[in-house]
């Protein structure tokens, strides 16, 4: 009887992305990585702008400057700046919920179960009232030409 | 749907057996419903009417052996306890749990989560050899101690939360949040001094790190374990124990039983008079 | 317990990032805000400003250290999504010294203009 060899049936990384009708903090954790991601691209090149064209003096400063000056590159550093502002508040918001704090106790499992993350819902709430009004605050100085 | 009314649901199903076919394909019957009739309900009607090849894994059929997890209209539940009306249609997908080998039709190899499961030591580990070998007494345990791990003694591995889990979907080698709940119901249970023993088990490169509170594993257990509130109460104990802080709380005491039995009370008279 | 000294890191150098980067971005762009609450920016990145800004030891100071932690914090979040999609043993090997590497030889050029720029 030969050996059948059973079929691989991981999601992989799509499995990252979707892999059913899940809740709000599945998502959450996505984005979160890709903002990281994200994120540290953008330092890399921040680190060259700010190194070897720093040094370089005055001249190719002020020329590199004009060129940010650009509104697509604008637009571009506004992304950068909303995916810090996620990435920082959810890291927060994950530091204090991975370590403990805002999970709550163990509970004697009722039907119908809500677990310890549905509870907490209403901080999550909080956090992305606080993202949404720095993503405006910092859309005014951006987009919008400065206060 | 009222009792008398019978729909006609269509179940779609994804088949495979490996010795025939060499990629998976979908299946459609159509099954009698009526109200109150489970998923399992029907895919004992397919297997007994329609087509005797299917293959499931079934046993209570009341949600306590963990058998029947499959993915049903793209989520994971426990067959037996899903009724067919809460979908609100007439077609069901169903498929195998995602993130395990499949080995037929709606069978996967569960035996690696078996195999994790053991390697986190669920059982109670005490300093004392001879005491755990020849129990002479009992552990002094109160019922504040016992809701401290309660909830995720109920575990029935299933398997539903490794299929919900976004990290297990790419890392063969995650622990997953099964053993990792069950780690800390250990740790957490005061009659055991074994945490020592099951840290570094979970502290490795493919453990409890890993896991960044996605959350899909507690809104998919169908017992309402809640694995991920276990899991990040390990990692704060993991974090206290690595840095130092936090109270040690000593195990539980032995307490030998009474060697005095309270006296007899007599039997108290009927207080109704019978016919004399 | 390597692992969890390493994500415990991973959550202090996070905090620290919150509050230099905040401070950085905030510097650089909100200077109207700023300057309602009485804090003059002097355009922040035109050349005069920014060389000014070298010159002062606390800036520099800022710079280092948010240059570190923010090392720290990302490359060791960019190993724990590749030793997630790549479970061996030798690859993990591979992975940590490669990103040391990377992150030692990042760092030392990067350092190296705020220190230069520090003394001119």
């Amino acid at each position: 009887m030969r050996q059948i060899q059973p079929r691989q049936n991981h999601l992989g990384i799509s499995g990252w992305i979707w892999a059913g009708n899940y809740k709000l903090e599945r998502y959450l954790y996505i984005l979160h990585r890709v903002t990281g991601l994200g994120i540290l691209l953008f330092l890399l090149i921040h680190l060259t702008m700010t190194t070897v064209f720093r040094i370089q003096g005055k001249d190719v400063w002020e020329a590199t400057m004009n060129i940010l000056h650009n509104p697509w590159f604008k637009f571009g550093e506004y992304l950068v700046v909303v995916a810090l502002i996620y990435h920082a508040l959810n890291g927060l918001r994950l530091i204090l919920q991975e370590l403990g704090f805002l999970m709550g106790k163990p509970i004697p499992p009722i039907y119908p179960y809500r677990d310890s993350l549905r509870k907490k819902r209403p901080w999550t709430m909080a956090m992305i009232g606080i993202i949404l009004i720095l993503c405006l605050v910092f859309f005014y100085d951006f987009i919008a030409g400065g206060w | 749907m009222d009792k008398e009314k019978n729909e006609q649901i269509t179940f779609r199903i994804q088949r495979y057996n490996p010795e025939k076919n060499s990629q998976p394909h979908f299946q459609e019957f159509v099954v009698t419903s009526s109200r109150g009739m489970t998923v399992l309900d029907g895919l004992i009607y397919i297997k007994e009417n329609l087509d005797s090849t299917l293959a499931f894994r079934t046993s209570c059929r009341m949600a306590i052996c963990g058998s029947c997890g499959m993915l049903i209209n793209n989520y994971p539940h426990l067959a037996c306890h899903t009724q067919i009306e809460e979908f609100h249609s007439s077609r069901l997908t169903i498929k195998p749990l995602p993130n395990l080998t499949i080995i037929k039709d709606l069978v996967v190899d569960l035996a690696p989560f078996f195999e994790t499961h053991k390697a986190i030591k669920p059982y109670i580990l005490r300093h004392d050899g001879t005491e755990m070998d020849k129990p002479t007494a009992e552990f002094a345990q109160s019922p504040q101690s016992l809701e401290a791990f309660l909830q995720f003694t109920y575990c029935i591995k299933c398997g539903i939360c490794i299929s919900a889990c976004p990290t297990s979907a790419s890392d063969k080698l995650f622990t997953g949040p099964q053993a990792l709940a069950q780690c800390y119901r250990y740790c957490a249970d005061n009659r055991d001094e074994g945490e020592i023993e099951r840290f570094p088990v979970v502290d490795t490169d493919h453990g409890v790190w890993h896991c960044h509170l996605a959350g899909a594993c507690s809104d998919a257990c169908p017992k309402g374990l809640d694995p991920a509130l276990a899991i990040q109460l390990l990692k704060r104990r993991m974090v206290s124990q690595a840095i130092g802080l936090g109270k040690k709380e000593p195990p539980a005491r032995i307490v030998p039983p009474p060697t005095q039995t309270k006296p007899k009370v007599p039997f108290p008279d009927f207080t109704v008079k019978g016919n004399k | 317990m390597r692992n969890t000294y390493l994500w415990f890191i991973q959550l202090v150098t996070g905090v620290l990032i919150a509050v230099l980067a905040g401070i950085h971005t905030v510097w650089m762009h909100l200077d109207a805000i700023l300057g309602f609450f009485g804090v003059d920016v002097r355009e922040a990145t035109a050349w005069h400003s920014m060389i000014e800004r070298s010159r002062e030891a606390i800036w520099a100071g800022i710079y280092i250290a948010l240059l570190v932690v923010v090392l720290y914090h990302g490359l060791n979040g960019l190993r724990n999504i590749i030793l997630e999609l790549t479970p061996s043993a030798r690859t993990e090997r591979i992975v940590t010294r490669a990103i040391i590497a990377f992150g030692i030889i990042i760092f030392i050029w990067s350092a190296y203009v705020p220190i230069l720029l520090l003394s001119t």
